[in-house]
């Protein structure tokens, strides 16, 4: 298989913009829609399109398979333990929330602490503040070296007995810097410390086996790794999950209603409250099938060289001093590894301006905060400017991307 | 010095000689890049233009009775963008600036070409030129009376009051000025009627009606020349506004 092939599985790939092709390097925001994805959609949509789970009528029995089965290939993609372990959300930052909130209110009292680390985007600080807020505990943060990487040896002497929980990022969603998850878990795990893995990155890039891993929980969405937008999973381990409260109270979620008290439903419906997104969530097994076929090594050999190119250029322009040059954010070091995305500053261009004369010139790449303001004060800046690749992208893109941000750096200082 | 019209065309012109986006940027750059230098010092909080990503400064003052801006950006195309509108309205009179639709913005296709959060940023800039040309409007208009203008005024004010109370909130019984939504009214010595008003909630649907209802009822009181009706939320109706009329009407009492 070659990158072309993955191109044409993707019509939005082959659309204009200003008169020029359009070149999107904004993946790590949302990657494009495979076209199985939505033909999927399209035929629950308009042939089995009932209600799960209630009535017992021909099509709700359809789709009750559909969406369950679903839940089985997800939990296969996972090697999770048990299907029970997999809870379909809206998305990572859903998920997150679901965990913020119901392990929150069956673990976590006054005086407790939660670790984040420096490098997380908003959805894994936001609802731990939240739920901190509410019950008096306090959040703690692990720090980042200046290459952008997580400070793991610091983690023994931050958590002491009073941490319940810690949350932190598989992937940077800005330094794209892949952190040592499994470490990480093992430390968190001989000090007694559960740990939440926000996958919104990692699932698109990284092969998950979440008991390989051990983590306790394992946030995704569906809309970054080419599935719909609204779909998203939260893996949870099945013992945590039991101990926990419900997130919404609704439809599904109950076994017995009564106004003197109700009984929840058995995992995964207690917290599946109300109508799923039941034409979205059975097509993510389509894009996982998706990306177990990217495994291909020709493909993997030209995405690579992609990569290594565009790595080489931005490296190039980052060895000089003054105007023009680019200060790259999350450059590996040793042994660290990387996702195909860059974050960087150039010398004497704000960042905004560069990404509008990109857009002008047909590329699509993200400028700003990248709703991950701890991070941008920490390297002293007001934005950065983000390229991120997915495996539709092709040689001549990234070279006519290197081309395209020469010009812009000229024109603007 | 050219006129505000003169200037607009000599800006819907230049922009005219290019046809390619990319080298209307590049206008607009070399224009940030020549913007003057603006004071350090002055690079505020209370000067940055709130609801733009990058930030911008807007300074301001008023020299025989024409305000010239300064400014400055830290993004270059907003720089330029800035430039543009501070070369066109300096030197401007308030009531100029204020009187004017900036409309050969759109005739220039600037805002429609940036991005959504940068074309939100041109229109805070538009925003808080047009502020500051009303905040040096207001004094002109509270000029001495004499005590003939105050006999004259007094009877218009009770003929506008009328007026006023003929237009009703189209959801409660109670006329907009016994509602309390009525926060300014100023009658000027040229007789022209300035109201600045609010409604009980930011999404009433019927607010454009009953605006120009306020404004057609008031401009209809023999001698009132002219009427200008502003809507604000600041502060935000409530309850305690309510006249006593309104409260017995109501039944609150």
């Amino acid at each position: 298989m070659r990158i072309n092939d993955v191109r044409e599985q993707f019509p939005a790939l082959s659309q204009k913009v200003y008169g020029k092709p359009l070149v999107y390097f904004d993946n790590a925001a949302t990657s494009q829609r495979l076209r199985t994805v939505v033909e999927k959609m399209e035929n629950l949509a308009f042939g089995s399109n009932a209600n799960i789970h209630r009535a017992i009528h021909k099509l709700a029995s359809d789709a009750t398979e559909e969406y369950e089965s679903a839940r089985d290939k997800v939990r296969e993609y996972l090697n999770a333990g048990s299907r029970e372990e997999i809870i379909f959300t809206s998305g990572t930052t859903a998920s997150i929330n679901l965990v913020a909130f119901s392990f929150g209110e069956a673990f976590i009292k006054e005086g407790d602490e939660i670790i984040v680390s420096e490098s997380e985007h908003h959805s894994n600080i936001v609802p731990w503040q939240m739920l901190c807020q509410r019950k008096g505990a306090n959040l703690k943060v692990l720090g980042i070296n200046d290459n952008g990487q997580l400070k793991t040896e610091d983690l023994p002497s931050l958590i002491t007995e009073r941490t319940k929980l810690v949350a932190v990022t598989h992937v940077s969603n800005v330094l794209g810097l892949i952190n040592p998850l499994k470490e990480i878990v093992n430390i968190c795990h001989s000090m007694g410390c559960p740990v939440l893995a926000d996958g919104a990155q990692g699932a698109v890039h990284e092969k998950v086996d979440v008991q390989d891993l051990d983590c306790d929980f394992y946030a995704f969405s569906g809309h970054k790794l080419y599935a719909a937008t609204g779909t998203g999973v939260l893996y949870g381990k099945k013992h945590w999950l039991d101990k926990m409260v419900p997130y919404q109270g609704g439809g599904e979620m109950i076994a017995t209603v009564r106004f003197s008290g109700t009984t929840y439903a058995p995992l995964p419906g207690k917290f599946e409250a109300g109508t799923q997104n039941l034409n979205a969530t059975p097509a993510l097994p389509v894009a996982l099938d998706f990306l177990n076929s990217l495994k291909d090594s020709e493909l993997q050999q030209e995405t690579e060289s992609v990569k290594e190119y565009l790595d080489e250029e931005l490296r190039k322009r980052s060895e000089d001093h003054g105007l023009g040059t680019l200060h790259l954010f999350g450059v590996p070091h040793g042994t660290g590894k990387k996702i195909p995305l860059w974050s960087f500053a150039v010398e004497g261009a704000h960042h905004e301006d560069l990404a509008l004369i990109l857009d002008k010139m047909g590329i699509a790449v993200r400028s700003g905060q990248m709703c991950a303001e701890p991070l941008m004060d920490r390297f002293g800046v007001t934005g950065m400017l983000r390229v991120s690749l997915a495996p539709y992208n092709t040689m001549e893109e990234a070279e006519y991307f290197v081309k395209s941000l020469d010009k812009a750096i000229s024109m603007l200082i | 010095m050219n006129t505000l019209e003169e200037a607009k065309k000599a800006v819907i012109e230049d922009f005219s000689m290019y046809d390619e986006w990319l080298d209307k940027y590049e206008y607009l750059i070399e224009l940030g890049k020549n913007l003057e230098s603006y004071p350090e010092e002055k690079k505020t909080d209370d000067k940055l233009i709130k609801g733009c990503q990058s930030r911008v400064w807007l300074d301001w003052k008023i020299d025989d009775g024409k305000i010239s801006f300064i400014a400055d950006s830290d993004a270059i195309i907003t720089k330029g963008i800035i430039s543009l509108l501070i070369s066109v309205y300096s030197g401007r009179t308030p009531e100029e600036i204020a009187g004017d639709d900036f409309g050969f913005i759109s005739e220039i296709g600037l805002k429609e070409n940036l991005s959504p959060t940068r074309a939100n940023g041109l229109v805070s800039m538009i925003e808080r030129i047009k502020e500051i040309a009303k905040e040096n409007i207001k004094p002109a208009e509270s000029e001495v009376l004499t005590a003939e203008d105050a006999k004259q005024l007094a009877p218009l004010y009770d003929n506008v009051i009328l007026a006023i109370k003929q237009v009703y909130d189209p959801e409660i019984p109670v006329n907009v000025y016994d509602l309390g939504l009525i926060y300014e009214l100023v009658i000027n010595k040229r007789h022209e009627a300035y109201i600045k008003m609010t409604f009980t909630a930011p999404t009433c649907p019927m607010a454009d009606e009953v605006l120009a209802e306020v404004k057609k009822s008031v401009s209809d009181v023999p001698g009132i020349t002219g009427c200008e009706v502003e809507l604000t939320f600041e502060p935000p109706w409530d309850q305690s506004m309510l006249s006593d009329e309104a409260r017995v009407e109501l039944g609150l009492d």
